[in-house]
């Protein structure tokens, strides 16, 4: 069975909520997750998450606040139209759209969390690895 | 070298079962940039706080990585303690290994002890990574200056005259008053507008920090928080002030209904405004009234309510009623809205009056009947179901308020943002007065339409509000922040390398960036003062030129590295 890894940028004001409240219930989730604690979704580079790919992390998970919720002026919007394009570039070079998971809810949504890591292990796991070998061959400068 | 002190908090052995310190400690005492490695009980004490704080100050190390529970829980009270002893934000770095670690992987404890590794790997990274920005002092200028003196705008003006600041009025009209000027009489109690309107007008007049411009229309305004300079002309003179916060009261305009419910086409169909000045005037002689709600409102172009008119036409339909005994008073509705204790009483009051409700459908509106004046209105009653006659001789039509024709430009000059139908909004969740700009505040009708007691109590909070930066002689851009306690950094600009390809200035949601001319090209300002570290300029930088020094790539690179 393939042991997906996972990187989760979190905002810190919605995802990152719902990651504590995941503990907070004790929540069992496999350990094969890394959390990232940022401001806004918007303060993710795209850069960030193809370096996480290139990496050999498995799949990149962006948790920010539902677009007209957000505390930075609807910021995360135009990070939602930044990823999808994103996506379309993970598509593209073969790496495949499907790893990269978003995710917006608010932080009472929280209870979510841990459905949608779960779901994203799940998935995941059904791909092949990614392995670290792709960044030499320039999918990743 | 980093020489980084790791506190690792056991929070009272809660999480030792999940986690093996010892191990943890040995592992991190290999790491060349930390110098030392302590397991403690309980950070979140304030004995434990002092010890550590004395720790570090002795083995003199330059960065601090605690690993305990998130801000969320208590993680927030060791790093707030460790500031106040005087080490800077930027040099502490709190890892949450409790809800994020121990807790959520308790039936995996291997796999445990390796993500808490792994997070307190990250967390060394992030700190020697990790740099400040740069913090604005901008002296506040103490006046304020307030748009428009409808009730909002007076209410604001006196109540900030009252705490002692000078105030500035701007309006467009000769005198002060706004629409209330226009209203004979208030829902729900009956007293005359000028009644309430009186005592504002002489404190503006009378009160010596309160400055009245009347006729006047501005031009342009520039500056931030502390010192806007408004450009305007006032009855034909051009004129320039200084103000350190600005108040915008400016109110909706009464939408006019042309070629609805052939209004302007036949005599006696008018507007809910055309009765309120008869009744200025004197009284008013109609035997069958037919008042008609949501002319305008609620429909594909202005899907809104304006929640004043159902409470207005209530008023005056009793009006007429009492003043008319013996006659017959419709009101067609698609549904009354009165919220609240006080305007629901007030709608049974008029159905206890005898005045007649009859419910119609979007779809099919009331037909006004007659050559040159009304006659008669039909009406399909869509709870019973039935066409209905009515037989009238003056049809009112109650339509909402829209907002003012330059309101957009005036957004443009605070550059504060506008709603789809044009009224200023309020731009993040729960902070109902102000804006997208700091020290920019909105009150009254200009950010929703709302009744002149509502004015008066949104332009009292937005006094205070303003209060509470008028009050300081300086504001740190730091403090301007969005979220509980400061902001989290500034957007920093790499000068050598910006392109001024003017990305960043397309995403700022804050218009924080501008781009300046240099000898031989363009690149990106930061005004600190508008920035709020959202991170959009960083993402869509093409060359990694615009980073916040605390969250910079290097950071998230070497995190990422450490991740597993």
């Amino acid at each position: 069975m393939n042991q997906p890894r996972i990187l989760i940028f979190a905002c810190k004001w919605c995802g990152l909520i719902g990651a504590d409240a995941a503990g907070k219930k004790r929540a069992s989730l496999p350990a094969r997750f890394r959390v990232i604690p940022v401001e806004c979704a918007a303060l993710v580079e795209p850069d960030a998450i193809l370096r996480a790919l290139a990496g050999g992390i498995d799949g990149v998970a962006v948790l920010g606040c539902h677009s007209g919720g957000c505390r930075y002026n609807n910021a995360n919007h135009a990070s939602i139209k930044r990823f999808e394009l994103l996506k379309d570039l993970l598509d593209t070079t073969g790496i495949g759209g499907e790893r990269l998971l978003l995710s917006f809810g608010t932080a009472h949504e929280y209870h979510q969390f841990e459905e949608i890591i779960e779901n994203f292990f799940n998935e995941l796991a059904a791909l092949p690895p990614l392995d670290p070998w792709l960044s030499p061959f320039g999918v990743v400068s | 070298m980093a020489n980084i002190t790791v506190f690792l908090c056991r929070c009272f052995g809660e999480i030792d079962n999940a986690i093996d310190f010892d191990l943890l400690r040995k592992e991190l005492s290999k790491d060349t940039s930390v110098s030392s490695v302590s397991i403690v009980d309980s950070l979140c004490l304030e004995a434990d706080i002092e010890k550590a704080a004395s720790q570090i100050k002795e083995t003199k190390a330059d960065r601090v990585l605690i690993a305990a529970c998130p801000t969320l829980s208590r993680g927030n009270l060791p790093v707030d303690g460790l500031i106040k002893e005087g080490i800077e934000r930027h040099k502490i770095d709190l890892v949450d290994i409790r809800e994020g670690c121990a807790w959520i992987h308790g039936n995996d404890p291997e796999g445990a002890v390796k993500k808490a590794k792994d997070l307190i790997n990250m967390g060394l990274a992030a700190l020697q990574h990790k740099e400040a920005s740069k913090d604005m002092r901008v002296s506040v200028h103490p006046d304020a200056l307030i748009i428009g003196a409808g009730p909002a705008g007076l209410a604001a003006a006196t109540s900030l005259a009252k705490t002692g600041f000078k105030v500035n009025i701007l309006e467009r009209a000769s005198a002060p008053g706004g629409m209330l000027r226009l209203i004979s009489q208030l829902y729900p109690t009956g007293e005359d507008a000028a009644d309430k309107l009186n005592p504002y007008i002489d404190e503006v007049e009378n009160n010596h920090l309160i400055t009245f411009y009347p006729q006047s229309k501005i031009s342009s305004i520039e500056g931030c928080i502390g010192n806007f300079t408004v450009q305007f002309s006032s009855q034909g003179e051009d004129n320039s002030i200084q103000s350190g916060i600005i108040i915008i009261a400016t109110g909706a305009k009464i939408f006019f209904p042309t070629g609805l419910y052939r209004y302007g086409e036949i005599r006696n169909v008018i507007t809910q405004m055309e009765i309120e000045r008869q009744f200025l005037k004197g009284s008013f002689d109609a035997k069958k009234p037919v008042f008609i709600q949501c002319a305008g409102a609620r429909d594909k172009e202005r899907p809104y309510c304006s929640t004043i008119c159902c409470p207005a036409s209530l008023k005056n339909a009793m009006r007429l009623a009492g003043e008319n005994p013996g006659s017959e008073v419709f009101i067609l509705h698609r549904g009354i809205m009165t919220p609240g204790n006080v305007l629901e009483k007030y709608y049974r009051d008029a159905l206890s009056m005898g005045i007649q409700f009859i419910c119609f459908e979007e779809e099919k509106p009331p037909m006004i009947m007659g050559n040159d004046r009304v006659e008669h209105v039909e009406v399909y009653d869509a709870v019973n179901g039935i066409t209905r006659k009515i037989e009238t001789d003056l049809v009112v039509l109650s339509t909402p308020l829209v907002p003012n024709d330059d309101s957009v430009r005036l957004a443009q000059m605070l550059g504060i943002e506008v709603d789809r139908y044009g009224f200023f909004s309020e731009s993040y969740p729960m902070h109902p007065l102000e804006t997208k700009m700091d020290g920019v505040f909105i009150c009254g009708s200009a950010r929703w339409p709302v009744a002149s007691d509502q004015a008066i109590l949104q332009g009292r909070a937005a006094a205070m509000k303003a209060v509470s930066y008028l009050r300081q002689r300086e504001i740190a851009a730091s403090t301007l922040s969005r979220v509980p306690g400061p902001k989290s950094g500034h957007a920093r600009v790499v000068p050598d390398s910006c392109t001024g390809c003017g990305n960043c200035v397309a995403a700022c949601p804050f218009e924080a960036c501008h781009l300046e001319k240099l000898e031989d090209r363009h690149i990106s300002k930061v005004d600190m003062m508008r920035c709020k570290a959202c991170g959009n300029c960083v993402s869509v930088c093409p060359n990694g030129s615009m980073q916040i020094p605390e969250h910079n790539y290097r950071m998230v690179g070497e995190m990422i590295k450490r991740a597993f």
